[in-house]
């Protein structure tokens, strides 16, 4: 009965973890990714209003305070969990049932972790870490 | 006591010729209706976001290579992509923030104002950002 319990309660353990991000994927997504390409993507680049990546010194300065550095990481990578779900699905409804295969959650939730990862190693390694 | 059922789905189930439910879906069917195509398009948003996200950070690494060789994305075909992207980038906001009311109850909080709240807090977020962006700019 107790066995029966736990394994029963693991894919539900799994679920809670996946649906959470995709849930905050979401939210992440729709609060923060609007603004960051309308003043980075359209704004900077036509020169309208002074933007913080226009210029190494500005931009050196704003990524390695380590606050900064968590809040892209939050930015880049938690969507990525979002999106993985919702192209696996596009997938499926466009007539691909492989896409609902273990191998295929393995590559598109797999490829969200790897977009952490490299996120991560890129918050860490271009700017050095410093408060000032 | 109720008998079990024996309808004609049980019967077949249970016998020899087995026959597997296979649900087929015409090419082109979320081209059918309105509300199917965007469905479709909210879905496929996830795409032009994600290619975004990842030119940015293409654009964070650059920092790496020293104030000579440093370079934010400028071109004309960055700003034309990021029109697009913003384009989708509303579209999941605007559906994402608008299901907060099916998503979240509170007991006597009428769902319309769930909603407004996401609005509103979607607004002060991007103003806070926008902020920030601009004003450390110099």
């Amino acid at each position: 009965m107790n066995h029966e319990a736990t394994r029963t309660q693991k894919p539900a353990f799994a679920h809670l973890i996946w649906w959470f991000l995709f849930a905050q994927g979401g939210v992440i997504a729709a609060i923060l990714i609007p603004v960051h390409v309308l003043v980075q993507g359209i704004l900077g680049p036509l020169g309208i209003v002074p933007v913080v990546d226009r210029h190494y010194d500005t931009w050196l300065r704003v990524l390695s305070n380590p606050l900064v550095k968590l809040y892209l990481l939050v930015l880049i990578a938690l969507p990525f969990f979002h999106f993985a779900h919702r192209l696996r699905y596009l997938l499926v409804d466009f007539g691909v049932p492989a896409a609902k295969s273990v191998p295929a959650q393995v590559v598109f939730y797999g490829g969200a972790v790897v977009v952490a990862l490299v996120t991560i190693w890129v918050l860490l390694t271009t700017a050095p870490i410093s408060l000032g | 006591m109720k008998a079990p059922p024996t309808t004609a789905e049980a019967a077949t189930s249970a016998g020899a010729s087995t026959r597997v439910y296979r649900p087929e879906m015409a090419r082109g069917w979320w081209l059918a209706k309105r509300h199917y195509f965007l469905y479709i398009v909210r879905e496929f948003t996830a795409l032009p976001l994600a290619l975004w996200l990842l030119w940015f950070l293409v654009e964070i690494q650059r920092v790496s290579n020293g104030p000579k060789g440093y370079y934010p994305h400028s071109s004309p075909g960055f700003v034309a992509f990021s029109v697009i992207v913003l384009g989708f980038a509303l579209y999941h906001s605007y559906t994402f923030l608008s299901l907060a009311g099916v998503i979240i109850h509170i007991k006597g909080v009428p769902s319309r104002l769930i909603v407004l709240s996401q609005f509103a807090l979607w607004l002060v977020a991007s103003v806070v950002i926008a902020a920030v962006l601009i004003g450390f700019a110099r």
